[in-house]
């Protein structure tokens, strides 16, 4: 079981939606902090699902205020860099991008798949998470 | 101060850090505290910068530092940063995704000590306490030099302060201020600042004028004014202070005086050479306006109005005439008639000296003198022109190269005055720099507003009026111009001036004697 975790968690590495910065964080959990990687990635995903939901509904508006996107989109950017999420960090920059420039098509494609590299990283998580109770240790 | 691995230690500073963070993004919260914690700082998170402001307003000694995300729904993070600059003046760390520049320089314009990017690593906020430590250690320096203390920085006030101390009668005060300056620490406990209210100054000035100025001591002045918790320190500098203050009003006066003089005594002036060991005083003042020729450049950073000094700095242009400021005609030191303040003989030497090496370095020698760079200094000059039109006898032909630095002196300084005035006119370069140069410039314009004119009214009587002037005008300035007194002293604490004493009698003399040997 263990195994599996550490297999999910090596693919989100390999597949590029986890970074350093997630290594980072599991640094920081010790004795003092045994669940701290635990606890930041469920905070995480509570932001990233209202994040994820405004925007949403900003975009089925179909009026695309830009600055309000953008501003969804840095909030996002955020917890997603300090949680070493960096799929979802790139797809933030470059929908970023296209706010800049008004493109909203291009912010809406950009959205479907910073939805769909959530939702994987999510789903791979919760994998990990029903294989293993969250107070059990996980491989570094 | 070290780091200690010491959990226990909370005094063991930067151990026990209180830190306040303040997010909206729950994630980065809750990480930025867990890294606060593992760098052993006392962590207290919030996610409103509301909050924040509460927490902070609560007990302003109970954080250390405070993180603040910059985009925060409920208020931007700048302008909290700005808030808690301004009401608690904390060390406030800006935090961001944003990489730009632009961000980061307004973080640095609104007072950040630091901005951190997103993802935060824990090396950087490991060294994150140097901040705190810098601000206190400006705290400390801050308020010490408004204090004139210098317990706070002693090195830098110390040489600010023998800069300006270099004259005799100021070397009492030395002593005592050394003596006071046992607090080397700058980390040491601040002295409370000491608000000279006029109440305060009345009574310093009562002290003082009792004792009498040449004989005011601190200790004795602290004795008379009898206040609570008032130092003898406190006393001192705001002593020195005044004492330079005086001087640089009287040497507005005594230039407006001469002015009044010169004109009226042009014709009567005598050839320049004659003019010989008039006084003591331009003797030494030639000394030091030859210097001031050489040094033209640096004569910029002045502060007062007068164009003496300006004309003289002005690349040798100007001829040096014998400067026989008519106030030299007394011999109470070429300032201050009838202040008890020692002559600037040791000052002229002094100065000479100081102008021979230092007149590129001087930043606002000439306190009370127009004797800045250039004699661009006309803008500040207003009040002083209005004067100087009147005498319009000299052209740019009095600015020969040639500047006799010896002791022409004599009573044509209304012609040298004129010349002055005159060439000044055209040279009038750079009035902005001028002004802007000297800070208290524009102060001293104001403050020798009243000086100016009560010096004008006089001038219809330019030789009595020369001296009376001075006399009026230093009891003016003793008795009643606490108001403005008070201004110029407080300007004067903000600036950082010193070698007030020497320029003036410097630039003053050179400029006369530049004038001189146009005639």
């Amino acid at each position: 079981m263990q195994r599996q975790v550490a297999l999910i968690k090596q693919s989100l590495f390999d597949q590029g939606y986890l970074d350093d910065q997630f290594m980072e964080l599991e640094e920081l959990q010790d004795d003092a902090n045994p669940n701290f990687v635990e606890e930041v990635a469920t905070l995480y995903f509570k932001d990233s699902a209202r994040l994820i939901n405004n925007i949403d509904q900003a975009l089925e508006r179909g009026s695309f205020d830009f600055s309000r996107l953008d501003s969804y989109m840095h909030q996002f950017k955020g917890s997603s860099t300090s949680i070493g999420a960096s799929k979802v960090k790139t797809e933030c920059t470059t929908f970023r991008e296209y706010c800049r420039v008004g493109n909203a098509e291009g912010c809406l494609r950009t959205f479907q798949q910073l939805k769909k590299e959530h939702a994987t990283w999510q789903d791979r998580r919760g994998l990990g998470r029903q294989h293993v109770g969250p107070s059990k240790e996980r491989d570094k | 101060m070290t780091v200690k691995q010491d959990f226990g230690a909370v005094d063991q500073f930067p151990v026990g850090m209180r830190v306040l963070a303040v997010d909206d993004d729950q994630t980065c919260l809750r990480i930025l505290e867990t890294l606060l914690h593992r760098c052993q700082y006392h962590v207290t998170t919030t996610d409103r910068a509301e909050t924040a402001l509460e927490l902070l307003r609560e007990n302003r000694d109970k954080f250390d530092l405070v993180i603040s995300d910059v985009d925060m729904p409920d208020m931007d993070g700048f302008k909290l940063l700005e808030l808690v600059g301004l009401e608690m003046d904390l060390p406030v760390i800006m935090l961001s995704a944003h990489s730009d520049p632009k961000f980061v320089m307004k973080g640095v314009k609104h007072g950040a000590c630091d901005y951190l990017l997103k993802p935060v690593r824990i090396e950087e906020l490991k060294n994150i306490w140097q901040h705190v430590v810098r601000k206190s250690k400006l705290k400390k320096m801050k308020s010490s030099l408004s204090n004139g203390d210098s317990d706070g920085n002693p090195d830098q006030n110390r040489l600010k302060a023998n800069r300006k101390r270099k004259d005799q009668f100021q070397e009492e005060e030395d002593e005592e201020e050394r003596g006071g300056n046992e607090n080397d620490d700058p980390t040491a406990q601040k002295k409370p600042r000491v608000l000279w209210t006029r109440e305060l100054h009345n009574k310093f000035l009562a002290a003082v004028d009792h004792l009498g100025v040449e004989k005011a001591v601190p200790k004795k002045i602290l004795d008379l004014m009898n206040v609570d918790k008032l130092t003898r320190e406190n006393v001192a500098s705001h002593l020195q202070k005044y004492r330079s203050a005086l001087k640089k009003i009287n040497n507005e006066a005594n230039q407006q005086a001469n002015m009044a003089a010169i004109d009226s005594h042009f014709m009567q002036m005598s050839s320049l050479k004659g003019l010989g060991g008039h006084h003591n005083h331009h003797r030494a003042i030639p000394l030091g306006s030859g210097q001031f020729y050489g040094g033209a450049a640096t004569m910029r950073h002045y502060l007062s109005n007068r164009t003496f000094g300006r004309l003289n700095s002005v690349s040798g242009m100007f001829p040096h005439v014998s400067s026989s400021r008519p106030r030299n005609h007394n011999d109470g030191g070429y300032i201050l008639q009838g202040l008890p303040i020692p002559p600037l003989d040791g000052l002229h030497i002094e100065n000479n000296n100081n102008n021979n090496n230092n007149n590129k370095a001087f930043p606002m020698v000439l306190e009370g003198h127009a004797q800045s760079s250039s004699p661009s200094l006309n803008p500040g000059f207003s009040p002083h022109f209005e004067v100087n039109k009147r005498l319009d006898h000299w052209s740019n032909s009095v600015l020969s190269p040639n500047v006799p630095q010896s002791d022409v002196h004599s009573k044509p300084d209304a012609l040298e005055w004129n010349l002055f005035s005159d060439s000044a006119t055209p040279l009038d370069k750079e009035p902005s720099s001028f002004c802007r140069n000297t800070g208290l410039g524009s102060s001293n314009a104001y403050n020798l507003g009243p000086m100016t004119d009560a010096q004008q009214l006089r001038s219809s009587d330019p030789k009595e009026g020369l001296f009376m002037g001075q006399h009026k005008l230093e009891s003016d300035f003793l008795a009643s111009d606490a108001g403005s007194l008070d201004d110029l002293v407080n300007t004067l604490m903000t600036q950082e001036q010193s070698q007030a004493d020497f320029s003036e009698g410097d630039l003053g003399f050179g400029w006369f004697n530049s004038l001189r040997t146009c005639i």
